[in-house]
């Protein structure tokens, strides 16, 4: 029955949530800032992947879809939870009963959202505006479906933790913002990763982003843009084993963070917060 | 074994019953054996100036907190192992909040309400507050007594049977205080048990049945205002006039002095005035002992 009423009470504040952000000029811009950003740079680039003749467009698509799941779970999740740490809102929610499980459940869905608009978003224009193709059959469509999840599930713990043990929301960013993107920078996000040494590509297949970019690509591209892949390979089973081993991670460390986050708030700290911070 | 029916009524009467209660940060000790019990239905101030352990005492309560030793009981519950259904019971209204900047106000009680088996109702609630008006703007937007309100009304919105208000109308200003306190006195005749800290003598005075003095960690006095006076052994003083001349007498027990003096002038005293040293007189030196110490 409470874990009804605690789902009842996430799925409420979920709603709520994306209500929030809808209607926040601020958030809307931000949330399409990173798609149209994509798809641009995608609509200006004339060149054709290396190796190739098809349009170089595919692969910042396929960067845009996998800079969306990795900016909204590792940029923008901590910085929403320090703030909200800051501000007193898991504080209020500790009051409640089960208020802890319903603002995870309502976080959840609207991470969802903010991911599954930015990746219809940069999916759709890129196809629109910038020529490259959507998943051309049911096998591709398929595709996206493991990878895009599995993407999520092994990002958004990370970023839970990353904004539960981060100080502040300020720090949040800082903290976050450069690993980011100098992981993104070397993942074939924003260009053709076999240009890169081959040190730097060994690094990026440590992390999930070069195997969700990866991942989109091989639901977009025919196998002709292989030259340009590591391995000349989708390699589909290495971007299953690095996105789960980081799933596994991330739920194992994650739980174990937000519970030693949500026992330590309490008035006082959020009174000596309040004192410490800049006004 | 069963409880005898003594001690049965004896828990029913009791809303928070502590014992021994200890708190250590490191090799600090920030309670050292405090004693306390809330009975059903009383508003009871935990009393004390800053740094004295008031917070943490009520984040304990609370559950928010855990205890390095003792016993606790809060709603017939140790709040460091209670559940959901329990938490549902409380009410808490904590110092200055910030949260939920961009929620509007009826659509955040409405959520709360969502999470207890009996809430109050929201609209009921926005009147008695004075936040219909309001109901529409964000708590972002809304005046800093406002927000307070806000805060009132999300700390009862579960219809809680056990309301702690942590340094309530700390930052308000006189007409949002009196508002307060005819909030609180509306709420205790409602028969809700309340357990409010301040370090404000007179809000403790004013609004609690029972006051506890916490000083450095230690229950340096607990009862009603006038038993405090009784237990800090108050000295009074009493004035009168005889042969022309003001004579002062200090006395635990004036009562007895004026009859005597009457007796021994036969009539009445001229010039009699008993001055009973104020709550005030007796906590600032409450305060002053416990730095000595």
């Amino acid at each position: 029955m409470t874990i009804r009423r605690a789902l009842a009470c996430g799925l409420g504040r979920g709603r709520l949530e994306i209500t929030h952000l809808l209607r926040t000029p601020r958030e809307v811009i931000s949330q399409l800032s990173t798609p149209i950003a994509f798809v641009v740079l995608a609509m200006v680039n004339d060149d054709a992947i290396p190796g190739s003749a098809l349009p170089m467009a595919n692969v910042f698509i396929a960067g845009g879809v996998a800079a969306v799941v990795v900016q909204t779970c590792l940029i923008a999740l901590p910085q929403v939870l320090a703030t909200e740490r800051e501000e007193g809102t898991l504080l209020r929610q500790r009051t409640a009963p089960e208020g802890m499980t319903a603002y995870l459940i309502g976080k959840t869905c609207l991470l969802l959202t903010q991911v599954l608009i930015g990746i219809a978003l940069v999916l759709a224009g890129g196809a629109v505006f910038a020529g490259s193709g959507l998943p051309a059959g049911l096998g591709d469509w398929l595709t996206l479906l493991w990878v895009l999840p599995l993407g999520l599930l092994a990002m958004a713990p990370i970023g839970a933790a990353l904004g539960a043990v981060l100080p502040n929301a300020r720090e949040a960013l800082a903290w976050s913002m450069m690993p980011v993107l100098g992981v993104m920078a070397i993942s074939g996000i924003f260009f053709s990763i076999t240009s890169l040494p081959e040190a730097v590509q060994t690094i990026s297949q440590l992390f999930p982003p070069k195997w969700i970019a990866q991942g989109v690509r091989s639901a977009l591209l025919p196998d002709s843009a292989l030259a340009a892949e590591t391995g000349h390979s989708w390699q589909h089973l290495q971007a299953l084993g690095v996105t789960a081993a980081w799933a596994v991670a991330g739920f194992t460390l994650a739980p174990r963070v937000l519970r030693r986050m949500a026992r330590r708030e309490s008035g006082s700290r959020l009174a000596e917060r309040r004192t410490a911070a800049p006004a | 074994m069963l409880p005898t029916p003594t001690k049965a009524a004896e828990d029913s009467a009791t809303a928070v019953a502590v014992s021994d209660l200890r708190m250590r940060y490191g090799d600090r000790d920030v309670l050292c054996g405090v004693d306390l019990t809330v009975r059903r239905g009383e508003v009871f101030a935990l009393l004390g100036p800053n740094g004295a352990g008031k917070s943490t005492t009520i984040e304990i309560l609370e559950g928010f907190r855990r205890r390095s030793g003792g016993e606790v009981s809060v709603l017939g519950a140790d709040p460091d192992t209670a559940g959901p259904a329990w938490r549902g019971e409380l009410g808490i209204i904590l110092q200055s909040w910030r949260d939920h900047p961009r929620w509007r106000v009826r659509e955040l009680l409405e959520h709360f309400a969502t999470y207890y088996e009996h809430p109050r109702d929201v609209d009921e609630l926005l009147e008695r507050l004075g936040l219909q008006e309001q109901a529409a703007q964000e708590c972002q937007k809304l005046s800093g007594g406002q927000r307070r309100r806000v805060d009132v009304a999300l700390g009862i919105v579960g219809n809680p049977r056990l309301l702690f208000l942590d340094e309530p109308t700390t930052g308000f200003d006189p007409v949002a205080r009196r508002e307060f306190h005819e909030l609180v006195e509306q709420l205790r005749d409602e028969g809700m048990t309340m357990v409010l800290t301040t370090h404000d003598l007179h809000e403790a005075e004013r609004l609690a049945d029972r006051i506890a003095v916490l000083i450095a960690g230690r229950v340096a006095a607990c009862g009603t205002a006038a038993e405090l006076a009784v237990s800090a052994r108050a000295q009074a003083e009493v004035v009168w006039t005889d042969d022309g001349q003001t004579r002062r007498q200090i006395t635990p027990d004036p009562s007895q002095l004026v009859w005597e003096l009457q007796q021994r002038l036969g009539g009445p005293i001229p010039g009699l005035e008993v001055h009973r040293p104020t709550l005030e007189d007796i906590y600032i030196r409450m305060i002053r002992e416990g730095e000595t110490q």
